[in-house]
């Protein structure tokens, strides 16, 4: 079967999500990853229509009606991300197609597909039987980039004259943050420290820590108040939530304050105090001082990525 | 340029309270307003300060959740609504897309200028409102959104793209946006004024019929499976490897 | 709304407060403003505001965000040589006029909102207010169940949902259990007790919340209600009769207190020094001073010294009045939290251990043991641990 994945493009560059898509696609069938933008698209392991039409709109769900009726997919893969919701939900009503969100799985069943969703906070999952051709919103890091990442196919590119549409939304330009500092509720890795790290050279042991994991660091109150870290990088009640795949905490024992503000999907706490509350939320607690771990933990982390 | 608003308004198990997972539906104990329709609904209000017209709050719901959108409703009459009407579906469905082609049928001769909904809701695993709805209505659409202006006649929007990048987007009128926060936080209102307002506001209903549309079934409903909680000692080079291991099973590395 | 709306709103509400006159009668002496925690960062002092009240600059006061700036400590009404009820209704009535305009500073809000739909402001289910029970070893008599009891013990919210304050609840119900004490709880027919609403200015709220525990107090037979929650003693006590609640109504310091005689054929040694933190609803609100005292110099063993700001003149912890859901507010004000200030000087002394009373006290001073690097040093037990301890 034919399978296309509708790539995240931000700033011109092709995002994480869009090789994970890419992998599951290719368990499913042959695959072509739509680009919208002139993003280099050479590590798309799959073939590519790229469209030269700035950056992804909400109304390019025409582009892709365009390229679906060109190649016939029997599924469409989008990220659930923001920019791509916009233009997976107008594309699946303009061409009644059936639409799975906040997918976790799919594979192909029968004539049509079946998908997970992770609903209701997470409390949830439900398995959906979806007719072919179906459209899939799949939730960030369901599946590993690896697969998705290579040598990219044939390359065909289209103008947007030659597909022919536009509607009533103009881009105007990107606006960057206005505060200097990262958004960590927005942020999907954070390696978040409490005042068990000991003082506060040992910040930049959490800093190089999050460096090699891809993340930003975070601070328990304590942690901020006592100016080792800025206000904007605090965590819990009086701070930010955290929502992304990892949270790790080192040396926090978790208050209540705290933990109301910890709602990664993933948590992992390294505490001396085997009793520390952390642990009660965390899928994964390691028992240890964070000054002897740390350090090879990072050690280990390179040689992982190689 | 005054403007003609609405904003729609569900209901969503509140997941404060218990929910009982049955294989073949989801029995809530409690439901509570969707918090970014409470934002829509906000921003509803803010463009009404900033343009001036009105806001119609249209709350959604079927038979069994319709009182519970009551309070919701009066909330957002207390903090400045003009009218609230209630959508009652004609029957339940976890297809968005049923209600919007319901909704739309009800909406399309209404003249607004601007139709607000939240971006996600915690129950939406088959569709999203506002992008189908657009599409049913044939009107543009931009989700993502976290600030409304207006300038000569044409919206101007702020939509979120992640890790604090924002989009600067013109919209013209009418279209539909899709809310993720408002840009201001939401109202406070007091107990007090509250009650009040639920005794005082009027609250129009209208019955939305649902058609059937084909292609998606739920086949069931279950608990994820609790991810185990492993409490590792030893020596930091052994719990180092093994935290490795960990970060690849969370695909972190 | 205008300063003219926002001023009749003020006065009208100010009015209902019994003994709310005497703010004409204000010396503008400064005792207030100089007995504050806040007073040195605060734009507005007690007196300053009712300088601004008196020049109809009340929008003035509003935009300072000053009312926020009170942990509702008690210390200004009680030094005021008029007597003006500052705590109770001067401040309260301002925020009030906060929450009309919608917008109070965000984590308080949340907590108002929450007590309204969930009875706390954790945002817990009631269904689970009585989840701590399942905790202890023994059994803990549901009022449902038993439908009679001498004392009705009231956790309230902190007490039965926030993680460490419940171990202060498991604490004092193992004291009553083992001082074989006839009492139950309501479980989740509890809801809050409010006095955070009435000092929030929440007034619609705090009525709602009286009405409601009081109806459910009427379906049980009991003599009296205690509880370790001085917030909960606080309003039930003075607040609540208002309503028509008239039981008698007792701290657990005082209860414990009464029990002397039976515990101190229980306690056993313990050899640390310890020093007692007057908290303001137990000691300057309600003049319970002696009985904590009494309770600890009688556990044999225990080294008991004070430290010097004490009874009347104690430094509040900075969790009440709502100062629990403010710190992000007030931080923007001050540096230093007055529980920072606390625990240094309980150090001062040569304490191991500092004993409270208020359930709010316990998350307020050991979060301030984190800050100022005394964690080790010091610890903080609630009088009912450290009871618990010595009769084990």
């Amino acid at each position: 079967m034919n399978v296309l994945v509708f790539a995240e493009v931000v700033e011109n560059e092709i995002q994480e999500i869009t090789y994970e898509l890419v992998g599951k696609a290719k368990q499913l069938g042959d695959v072509t990853t739509l680009v919208v933008g002139n993003a280099d698209v050479s590590n798309i392991n799959s073939d590519v229509i790229q469209v030269d039409a700035g950056e992804p709109l909400p109304w390019h769900y025409k582009i892709v009606e365009k390229v679906f009726e060109k190649l016939k997919p029997s599924a469409i893969l989008f990220g659930n991300t923001l920019t791509s919701i916009d233009i997976a939900a107008q594309f699946a009503a303009q061409l009644d197609l059936p639409m799975a969100t906040m997918v976790t799985d799919i594979s192909a069943k029968d004539d049509g597909f079946v998908a997970t969703s992770l609903v209701y906070g997470g409390k949830v999952l439900v398995d959906l039987a979806l007719k072919s051709p179906a459209v899939f919103v799949v939730n960030r890091g369901s599946f590993p980039a690896e697969e998705g990442k290579g040598s990219v196919g044939n390359v065909e590119k289209l103008s947007l004259e030659e597909l022919g549409v536009s509607d009533g939304i103009e881009f105007v330009g990107y606006i960057k943050p206005e505060v200097e500092d990262v958004d960590i509720s927005k942020m999907d890795i954070v390696v978040s420290v409490g005042r068990g790290i000991g003082d506060e050279a040992n910040i930049e042991l959490a800093e190089e820590l999050a460096e090699v994991l891809g993340g930003v660091v975070a601070g328990s109150r304590p942690v901020i108040d006592s100016g080792w870290l800025p206000k904007t990088r605090q965590v819990g009640r009086s701070g930010k939530t955290v929502t992304g795949k990892l949270y790790l905490a080192l040396g926090i024992s978790g208050a209540t304050e705290h933990v109301e503000g910890v709602k990664a999907k993933n948590v992992i706490a390294i505490n001396i105090d085997r009793n520390a509350p952390i642990f009660r939320i965390s899928r994964c607690g390691v028992v240890a001082d964070v000054l002897e771990l740390v350090p090879v933990l990072i050690e280990k982390i390179r040689e992982a990525k190689g | 340029m005054p403007m003609k608003i609405c904003a729609v308004l569900r209901v969503v198990p509140d997941l404060v309270e218990e929910i009982e997972i049955e294989e073949t539906e989801i029995v809530p104990f409690a439901y509570i307003a969707n918090e970014r329709d409470e934002h829509a609904v906000e921003e509803a209000l803010i463009l009404k300060e900033k343009a001036g017209g009105s806001v119609d709050v249209l709350g959604v719901v079927d038979e069994d959740t319709a009182s519970d959108v009551d309070e919701p409703l009066a909330m957002a009459y207390a903090k400045g609504a003009d009218n609230l009407i209630k959508a009652i579906l004609s029957r339940k469905t976890f297809r968005r897309y049923e209600v919007a082609k319901g909704l739309a049928e009800f909406l399309k001769d209404k003249g607004y200028d601007v139709i607000f909904t939240g971006i996600q809701a915690i129950d939406a695993f088959a569709g999203t409102l506002g992008g189908m709805l657009a599409r049913c209505m044939n009107l543009p659409y931009i989700g993502g959104v976290v600030e409304v202006d207006v300038q000569n006649g044409t919206l101007v929007v702020k939509k979120e793209l992640g890790g604090g990048l924002l989009g600067e987007y013109r919209v013209s009128t009418p279209a539909i946006l899709g809310v993720v926060s408002a840009e201001r936080p939401l109202k406070f209102v007091p107990f007090a004024k509250l009650k009040k307002a639920m005794k005082e506001a009027n609250i129009d209903e209208v019955d939305i019929e649902v058609p059937e549309i084909e292609g998606i079934d739920v086949l069931r409903y279950y608990e994820p499976p609790k991810p185990e909680i492993t409490l590792l000692e030893g020596d930091p080079e052994e719990l180092a490897e093994k935290l490795v291991e960990v970060l690849k099973e969370v695909s972190v590395l | 709304m205008d300063v003219g709306e926002m001023l009749e709103t003020y006065f009208e509400r100010l009015s209902e407060v019994s003994e709310s006159e005497r703010y004409k009668q204000c010396l503008q002496c400064g005792t207030c403003g100089g007995s504050c925690p806040y007073g040195i960062a605060s734009p507005f002092t007690p007196r300053r505001m009712i300088l601004a009240l008196r020049a109809k600059l009340i929008d003035e006061i509003l935009e300072s965000g000053a009312q926020w700036l009170c942990t509702a400590c008690y210390t200004c009404s009680y030094r005021c040589p008029s007597q003006i009820p500052l705590t109770d209704a001067i401040i309260p009535a301002l925020r009030e006029l906060s929450l009309l305009e919608g917008n109070p500073p965000e984590e308080l809000a949340a907590a108002l909102m929450n007590t309204a739909r969930y009875g706390n402001p954790f945002r817990e289910s009631p269904r689970k207010r009585d989840s701590w029970t399942k905790e202890v070893e023994f059994e803990v008599p549901l009022m449902s169940k038993k439908k009679e009891a001498d004392v009705l013990f009231i956790p309230e919210c902190f007490g039965a949902y926030h993680r460490r304050c419940r171990e202060i609840t498991k604490a004092f119900a193992e004291v009553m259990y083992l001082l074989g004490v006839d009492f139950a709880i309501l479980g989740n027919e509890e809801r809050c007790i409010g006095d955070l609403t009435r000092l929030c200015g929440e007034f619609g709220l705090f009525e709602d919340l009286m009405e409601k525990n009081i109806k459910t107090f009427e379906k049980y037979s009991f003599n009296r209600i205690v509880t370790h929650d001085a917030h909960a003693f606080n309003a039930l006590k003075r607040e609540y009769p208002k309503m028509g609640f008239e039981k008698e109504v007792l701290h657990h310091t005082q209860f414990l207190f009464e029990n002397l005689d039976k515990l101190k054929d229980m306690f056993n040694e313990l050899d640390y020094t310890v020093t007692y933190h007057d908290s303001c609803y137990v000691g300057r609100r309600n003049g319970i001073f002696e009985e904590p005292r009494e309770v600890i110099k009688a556990i044999p063993g225990l080294r008991f010294v004070e430290m010097k700001r004490i009874r009347e003149n104690a430094l509040c912890c900075g969790g009440g009045g709502g100062g629990v859901w403010l710190d992000s507010f007030i931080r923007n004000f001050l540096k230093e939290r007055p529980a920072e200030d606390r625990v240094r000087e309980a150090a001062s002394v040569g304490a191991d251990v500092l004993v409270t009373a208020c359930i709010l006290d316990v998350p307020m001073f050991e979060d301030a043991l984190k800050v100022t690097g005394l964690e080790g040093q010091l610890v903080v037990k609630d009088i009912s641990e450290l009871v618990l301890e010595a009769i084990r």
